[in-house]
């Protein structure tokens, strides 16, 4: 991926042109795009279109794998709430969407992803929502992780740990329960209020996110809980806690004793 | 239920008699379509864009061509017109003539070989005799079935088959499927049918009598279907408005409303579609040119339709298009062939004039020329006007009972109405069949 | 598995595409793409010529997948998948790439840079391209019946024309009786028909024994697809349950009521609706009238022509003058609208009978005192005042508050006035784009009588397509769960908003394929990845950003 060199004529002007990824609806916001070109509303033609039937097919997969890619901005639009042609596939984009921007917030690449509403009718707003987001994107500049900017290892790094953690199934568990024990409360009938579940699964999020990212730096070289408390600059009892889960879980384990130190590999 | 030995014949290959032909089709019923030129799509495939929503208009009605061809229950009979009719116990003969082809339909590819080689140029009237075509042609590119006709009055081979010596026939030498037929002849033949739709649509309003527009006298004056082939991307001028008396582009284009509608010396009712279709005009005009600035000029704004109101203010609004209430008295022009309009304000009565450099009409929608000539054919009545006529309880019944009418045959009328007609004029020829069939 | 060959069809559109994007160049390019072994521009793909190029272009290279980039999938999508079919290729393995709608005409002012962009789109259809799957549709059965809600005169005119067809109908209706806002009317234009004349069709309703009539009766629930709804109505509060194959909207509209426009009061200043009921009860006398036309419509709040206003005013003032050729009738307006055949022909009658027609401006509305109108006579260029004994407000049409709910229970569209959004307003005027319901009547746009009855016939028409055969035709693109993955935790289950997973015998977690839309959220929340969407799979997907990303490469 670093290898991507040459640029496209049209940048010889050394203006930076984003590349930006649209994740749009079919129903709604595609219609809403195809009804900007009928009306003839103009905007920058940076964005490139997957349609996909509804937003709330829009895994966050998706956008992490994008934007590990390179992809300097991703714009994810569906119909607005209550309108859903499947009833409330955009509650769940919405979601889903908000679980990526808090972990997207520790690497500071939260603000490259967006979630909008387009009805079909909104030709003009369309063409707005692209033509402000495409402004947007081009003052922040090309994405670190563009072939552009020559990534550093770092952040590289911390991203796979982050697509990790929205790949993972307990995320995903938690994640998909949100909603319905919000709303409809978990199997003992208690309703659980939507800000304390929030504040639960942001603890849980930041927890496999570091748990992550530990098993990431650990896969490159072994290391003690010292040496990794500095390298993610947490402290050493939490990232001791962290070693355990993960030791738990089978995914590393004591690679040999230096000094008094122990020091942990991940198991192939 | 059977219906699949039930046949309907639908009169008539616009967006109309297309639409009706297609849901009974789904149906079940053998539909046979029938349609005097050699390809279906009638007036709507002459349309550069829809109104309101500006979608192409042959992009929308292409899809509904080729289900028409490919449909299983559906034969189309181009070239084809109703001679005789005779109302039997159940249903009904009907005598056809078919116009000779010249040109085999099975073995023709639309390669366009001979077109090149045919010597003999025509006025082709799918461009509002605009532009030349062929003796040999397709009537228009999308045309369906995309097959080659032979205009008989001016090929030279036709027209001199009786001489010794042969002449022309390079179409015949050029084609590699042996599709050229020079022995075809019009033939008679009858098909059955349980019922009829009638859905011959309208003509334009030829304003030529209404010498005070000064079209046909001044080349600056064309009708609204002339412009809507002008700003067609494949019409005669590709696209480009271009004046007609110095091939220039016109900045400032004046539309007039009621151009023989709304006129008891002429056509007294209102065409309906005009102030809409003007706005559309003026729209595409900006679109085509930003500098063109357009103005309507009218009597009675009338846009009921759905987001049709809308569609005005977006002129206005976006477009820059201007709205004058006022009735031309007179169009003359001046030294360099720039049309002047002499017109009463009608909310001032004040009389005034203006300058542009082009004029387009909004003439009329009038019955077709064989409308009354059909009507007599099938015994279906028509009203004062020669449209066909319906009652307010039952819209697309005619008189005779298993003849039903839609589209604009009925009266002036845009795509949604002939479509909802056309649709609603299947439901009715079926419920007759199911009556009476028993 | 079989070498991937893929054909490209690159359209000009005429110049739609062609005028903006540099059509030869993307040609070249894509020539250059894996797999792709065949190219070729039409200037219109989607006509007979264009379709026939296609079919040669698969037979003659041997094409397993087809890629035609031009307009919106939106519309032409069948189309192609057809010519697939017909060509003995799987219909799924076409893909459509949007370069008109979403690259020519929305980059018009900037020719390199749409063709930049018509690359990365048709290159990113082509990675798609390589990963699709054959799918297979599958039928299901229709029941040959229909619900019609409402029972105005545009459902009752469907429920009539179906049932004559021998098809089963059943109306519900909220009010006591049939009939609809007819009901209210008096007489009807131009042939002062009267409108109970028109609704003798009540008759032959109730006595069809095809048509079942529920009055009182309120939807409550809607579930299921087509061919196979599942009804609970309420009626009297009791709740009634039954199954339909399709559905109509006919719910019809209410009049405006103008309270706080020009001093309504119900008595000296009222309604066209509320004078035809002073007609039907003979209780008018009145001798100097004005009517204000566009009362609430064609401004900010409601920019649209209701249609049928002035023609409605003039049948009224016609009816007072033949009744009282004194009286004094004068109508403002803003334009007058009779468009078509007869009406102009009314207005120019009505006229000669010694209605007045004076213009007001939109931006000086009448003013209506105790005892005079005021108004701006935009030809005399001055205040005009007029004496009156009743002042008659021309309303608009509009939408019933519980659209917005019965919209929801179905999954269809309104539009910003409430009014029901149909498929396409050109061709597709009585469709939703949902399979198996329609609409037709007041409640999609403003209609007058004759126009609400054949939109009646045109539904009736669309339902008896599906109706009169026995089964339906339904999408392959929908979920699918990978048993090995699968750990039953159900979270599936609960998100489908179709009920479309469930548990079978074997206590799997299964999809029931006839129930699934394809949206997708059961793939995105499913822990394990056990769950695909067919032709919109994670690979798919993941395949379409990589080539997105990979056009830097290239030049």
């Amino acid at each position: 991926m670093n290898e991507l060199i040459t640029e496209p004529k049209s940048e010889s002007d050394n203006e930076f042109e984003p590349k930006i990824l649209g994740f749009l609806c079919n129903w709604c916001s595609y219609a809403g795009a195809d009804l900007a070109g009928v009306s003839r509303n103009q905007y920058p033609p940076n964005i490139r279109v997957i349609r996909l039937m509804c937003s709330g097919r829009v895994d966050p997969v998706f956008v992490m794998d994008a934007l590990i890619k390179g992809v300097d901005g991703i714009l994810i639009l569906g119909c607005h709430l209550g309108d859903c042609h499947y009833g409330e596939g955009n509650y769940e984009a919405q979601v889903n969407y908000e679980m990526l921007n808090n972990l997207l917030k520790y690497v500071k690449m939260d603000n490259r992803v967006d979630l909008g509403w387009v009805s079909a009718a909104e030709g003009t707003y369309f063409a707005k929502i692209v033509t402000d987001f495409t402004n947007k994107i081009r003052s922040l500049g090309p994405s670190p992780l563009s072939s552009k900017s020559n990534p550093s290892k770092e952040l590289l790094l911390n991203m796979k740990a982050i697509k990790q953690v929205v790949y993972d199934p307990r995320t995903r568990k938690l994640v998909g329960r949100e909603r319905f024990i919000t709303l409809h409360g978990n199997v003992y009938d208690e309703k659980i209020d939507e800000d304390e579940f929030a504040l639960l699964l942001r603890d849980s999020l930041e927890a496999e996110y570091i748990r992550n990212q530990i098993y990431f730096y650990l896969k490159e070289s072994p290391s003690s809980v010292k040496d990794m408390s500095e390298k993610i600059g947490i402290d050493t009892k939490t990232i001791f806690e962290h070693f355990l889960v993960l030791r738990q879980r089978t995914l590393i384990d004591l690679s040999e004793i230096k000094g008094y130190s122990p020091v942990y590999k991940v198991i192939k | 239920m059977n219906q699949n030995a039930k046949k309907v014949m639908v009169i008539g290959g616009g967006i109309a008699g297309i639409q009706s032909s297609l849901d009974l089709g789904d149906m079940g019923y053998k539909v046979a379509l029938i349609e005097q030129e050699p390809c279906i799509g009638g007036r709507m495939a002459q349309l550069d864009k829809t109104l309101p929503t500006n979608d192409c208009s042959i992009c929308i009605l292409a899809p509904k061509l080729s289900d028409c061809f490919r449909h299983p229950n559906i034969k189309i009979h181009s070239l084809t017109q109703v001679q005789k009719i005779s109302k039997k116990e159940q249903g009904f003969t009907v005598t056809l003539l078919r116009k000779a082809r010249f040109v085999n339909e099975d073995l023709c590819i639309n390669c366009g070989l001979c077109v090149e080689k045919c010597p003999s140029k025509v006025l082709d009237t799918f461009e509002m005799k605009m532009n030349k075509r062929k003796a040999i042609y397709l009537y228009y590119l999308q045309g369906v079935p995309a097959i080659m006709a032979i205009d008989k009055e001016k090929c030279l081979y036709l027209k001199n088959k009786n001489k010794e010596k042969r002449v022309c026939g390079f179409c015949e030498d050029v084609c590699q499927h042996n599709a050229i037929d020079f022995t075809q002849t019009d033939t008679n033949y009858t098909l059955e049918s349980d019922a009829i739709i009638l859905a011959v649509g309208s003509n334009q309003y030829d304003p030529t009598p209404l010498y005070a527009y000064g079209y046909k006298k001044y080349k600056n004056v064309i009708t609204g279907l002339e412009y809507e082939r002008m700003i067609s991307a494949s019409g005669p001028t590709e696209g480009h408005i271009t004046r007609l008396s110095d091939k220039k582009h016109p900045k400032t284009i004046a539309f007039v409303q009621c151009v023989g509608s709304r006129d008891v010396n002429t056509n007294p009712y209102c065409s309906s579609i005009c102030c809409t279709y003007s706005t559309k005009h003026a729209i595409l005009s900006r679109e085509h040119d930003e500098e063109i600035q357009s103005s309507i000029f009218y009597i009675d704004l009338r846009a009921g339709g759905k987001g049709f109101q809308k569609y005005i203010e977006r002129a206005k609004n976006e477009y820059g298009v201007k709205y004058i209430r006022g009735k031309i008295a007179e169009i003359k022009i001046d030294e360099n062939e720039n049309p002047i309009l002499f017109y009463e304000d009608l909310d001032t009565f004040d009389v005034k004039s203006k300058k542009v450099e082009f004029v387009i009409l909004a003439c009329a929608m009038i019955p077709t020329k064989n409308s009354d000539k059909l009507a007599k054919v099938l015994g279906i009545e028509l009203d004062e006007f020669n449209f066909v006529k319906s009652s307010i309880d039952s819209p697309v019944n005619t008189n005779v009972p298993g003849i039903f009418a839609c589209g604009a045959c009925l009266g002036p009328q845009d795509i949604p109405h002939s479509v909802i007609n056309a649709s609603g004029a299947a439901a009715k020829a079926s419920e007759y069949i199911s009556r009476t069939k028993r | 598995m079989d070498e991937i060959r893929i054909g490209v069809f690159v359209c000009h559109c005429g110049t739609n595409i062609a005028g903006f994007v540099d059509i030869a160049s993307v040609e070249e390019y894509v020539k250059t793409l894996p797999h792709v072994v065949f190219t070729q521009r039409n200037l219109y793909t989607c006509s007979e010529t264009g379709l026939l190029a296609i079919k040669n272009g698969i037979e003659e290279n041997k094409l397993n997948r087809v890629i035609v980039a031009a307009c919106t999938p939106r519309t032409h999508e069948p189309l192609f998948r057809g010519i697939c079919s017909e060509m003995g290729l799987n219909p799924y393995f076409f893909e459509f790439v949007n370069i008109r709608e979403q690259c020519s005409w929305v980059h018009q002012k900037d020719r390199e840079k749409a063709t930049l962009k018509a690359r990365d789109l048709i290159r990113m259809g082509v990675a798609r391209a390589a990963l699709l799957e054959p799918l297979e549709k599958f039928q299901i059965d229709v029941k040959p019946s229909t619900l019609i809600i409402g029972g105005g005169i545009s459902g009752m005119t469907a429920a009539s024309n179906l049932a004559n067809q021998g098809f089963e109908a059943i109306i519900v209706e909220k009010d006591i009786e049939l009939g609809g806002q007819l009901r209210h009317h008096h007489k009807l234009y131009p042939g002062n028909m009267d409108s109970q004349e028109i609704l003798s069709i009540i008759e032959e309703i109730l006595k069809n024994p095809k048509i079942i009539v529920h009055t009182s009766s309120k939807i409550k629930d809607i579930d299921g697809y087509i061919g196979n709804f599942d009804i609970t109505i309420l009626k009297d509060e009791e709740e009634i349950k039954f199954g339909v194959g399709t559905i109509i909207v006919a719910t019809g509209t209410d009049l405006l009521k103008p309270k706080g426009l020009y001093n309504y009061d119900g008595k000296k200043v009222i309604t066209q609706k509320e004078l035809e009921l002073l007609f039907k009860k003979d209780q008018f006398n009145f001798k100097n009238i004005v009517m204000i036309q566009c009362v609430g419509s064609r401004n900010k709040e409601r920019p649209y022509c209701s249609s049928i206003c002035c023609m409605t005013a003039m049948k009224n003032a016609r009816y007072i003058k033949e009744k009282n050729p004194d009286a004094e009738i004068i109508i403002l307006n803003r334009d007058i609208y009779t468009s078509g055949t007869y009406q102009e022909t009314y207005y120019r009658d009505a006229r000669k009978m010694g209605i007045i027609f004076s213009r007001y401006n939109e931006s000086k509305l009448p003013k209506v005192s105790e005892e005079s109108v005021i108004y701006f006579n935009e030809s005399m260029k001055e205040e005009i005042e007029i004496k009156y004994d009743l002042v008659v407000l021309s309303t608009p049409l509009i939408s019933y508050g519980e659209s917005k709910e019965l919209s929801k229970m179905l999954k269809v569209p309104i539009d910003e006035f409430g009014f029901f959004l149909e498929a396409h307003v050109k061709l597709r005027p009585v469709d939703f784009s949902n399979d198996g319901i329609f609409v037709c009547g007041t409640c999609k746009w403003p209609a007058n009588v004759p126009e609400s009855i054949s939109q009646g016939y045109a539904a009736a028409s669309r339902v008896t397509r599906i109706i009169s055969k026995d089964s339906f035709t339904v999408e392959g693109a929908t979920a699918w769960i990978d048993q090995d993955k699968c750990v039953t935790c159900e979270i599936c289950l609960k998100k489908c908003a179709y009920k479309a997973i469930t548990r079978d015998e074997e206590e799997r977690v299964i999809v029931r394929t006839v129930l699934c839309k394809g949206c997708g959220v059961c793939a995105t929340t499913c822990p394990q990845h056990a769950i695909e969407i067919r032709h919109y799979t994670d690979n798919q997907v993941e395949s379409q950003i990589t080539a997105l990303l990979e056009g830097d490469l290239v030049e």
